[in-house]
């Protein structure tokens, strides 16, 4: 009777582990199931109902931390401020010739976001709760003309990509996971690269592949670098600001070096993104 | 664990509900940077109170239920929350859980494990780039949150559960005839 037990006990064991590890070779990079898509179209009403319950509550929890955090940032806030002024300046010339030079193209273009594109507003229902994956659920899928890989940003710029879409939700791969990579490029000198995650600090990203005769300098602007090729095109749009440049390293030993970005948005505590549809699709 | 339909539907809600709480409130607070994570206390708790066969298969569904609700692809968590569900399982039938912190020390040791494995199973996916130093703090501190959490969940689910659990029914005191008029 025991035996029989222990043996039932294993197979069942077994079956789990086994089932694990074909499910995993059978989703893996295959987008969203039908299952996942089932489950969702269940529980994302629930999820958003439970998201705007809970939102006071959290934000309790989250104002004990952005109150420890703010005493420290307070004196560093103050000195970029004075060299923030100072820029401004020089901003608003540019600003006044940039639209000047809009209205000689005929470009209808407002902001960052390009022409073509159509912003559709998510509220983060969910995200991740390890410190390996960094990807968060909003609550607008394909039937708001949300599409894999449309780019995603908030009010302080690049936030990530679609990588998987349901009716009402899709999945946001943010720019610090390990599966993303961004061409991007250091404004006002071009230098273009590719933005790479530092697995686990989504406070760090790293600008790899750039040329080490281009020097760069802690404080510039890093912004999608947009390519387009006679066939296919990038994913992001161009110009929509990443970061800041916050460590310029020079390796001797090799042609390229590494800049370390402080990205814009808060990518721990993100609540309303925009998903860019539409645009380049390829 | 003695499974009746009624701690079936029981697990069931403590399942559905310990995820939709975890992806809706406690993944999106930050406490020193850190947000908590539920799910492997969770699932640590059942194992302890159920044997091998609850953590596994609890943790398991847990695992499933997070990989959908999040269109990961599935599988992964599963699998890690399994292998934790069974590890706590395990310890509770080989050692006799005669301290109160045992079951917060293991859903801090037990966490850990999971959070390493979730970074097992990412780099078996294939991850090609930089990990932070920052990681090992992360996994640190969701393992301090888990033992400050372990203990209440804990003793909340074998509430929940009494009925189910083995060693409570055989330890249950019979009732006392009551005598009237002594």
């Amino acid at each position: 009777m025991y035996r029989k037990q222990v043996r039932r006990r294993r197979a069942v064991l077994a079956l789990l582990i086994v089932g694990s590890f074909v499910l995993l070779t059978v989703t893996y990079g295959s987008g969203s199931s039908g299952l996942q898509r089932g489950v969702s179209t269940i529980f994302s009403p629930v999820q958003s109902v439970l998201d705007g319950a809970l939102k006071p509550a959290r934000d309790l929890v989250n104002w004990f931390d952005q109150t420890f955090d703010a005493r420290g940032r307070n004196s560093r806030l103050q000195t970029e401020l004075q060299t923030a002024r100072k820029q401004a300046v020089g901003a608003s010339a540019a600003l006044a010739e940039n639209a000047q030079l809009r209205k000689l193209l005929s470009l209808d273009r407002s902001g960052a976001i390009p022409s073509g594109y159509e912003p559709v507003t998510g509220r983060v229902i969910a995200r991740s709760p390890t410190v390996w994956f960094s990807d968060v659920t909003v609550d607008a899928g394909s039937d708001q003309g949300i599409q894999v890989n449309d780019p995603v940003v908030n009010g302080d710029g690049l936030v990530g990509k679609v990588s998987a879409v349901t009716g009402g939700s899709a999945q946001v791969t943010l720019i610090a996971d390990h599966s993303s990579a961004v061409t991007a490029k250091v404004v006002p000198l071009a230098v273009q690269g590719v933005i790479r995650p530092n697995v686990g600090d989504p406070a760090d990203l790293i600008l790899d592949f750039i040329d080490s005769s281009k020097h760069v300098h802690k404080g510039q602007t890093v912004v999608t670098a947009g390519w387009r090729s006679e066939e296919i095109e990038s994913r992001f749009p161009p110009n929509i600001p990443i970061g800041e440049i916050t460590k310029a390293s020079l390796v001797e030993q090799e042609a390229q070096q590494q800049v370390h970005v402080r990205p814009y948005a808060d990518l721990r505590d993100l609540d309303l993104v925009q998903v860019l549809t539409g645009g380049s699709r390829e | 664990m003695i499974l009746t339909p009624k701690i079936l539907a029981r697990l069931v809600a403590i399942v559905v509900l310990g995820v939709l709480l975890q992806l809706s409130f406690f993944s999106q607070v930050m406490v020193f940077h850190v947000s908590p994570d539920l799910l492997p206390v969770l699932v640590i708790s059942l194992g302890l109170l159920g044997g091998t066969m609850s953590g596994a298969v609890t943790g398991f569904s847990v695992g499933l239920l997070l990989d959908c609700l999040l269109i990961e692809p599935l599988g992964g968590a599963s699998l890690v929350l399994l292998a934790t569900g069974y590890l706590a399982g395990l310890f509770r039938e080989r050692f006799e859980i005669h301290s109160r912190l045992v079951p917060p020390l293991l859903c801090m040791g037990l966490t850990i494990f999971a959070e390493l494995g979730f970074g097992a199973v990412e780099l078996m996916l294939g991850a090609d780039t930089a990990i932070s130093g920052l990681v090992v703090r992360d996994v640190l501190i969701k393992g301090v949150y888990a033992f400050v959490l372990g203990w209440p969940i804990y003793l909340g689910l074998r509430r929940l559960l009494r009925p189910a659990l083995v060693e409570e029914q055989a330890l249950r005191r019979p009732r006392r005839p009551t005598v009237l008029g002594a």
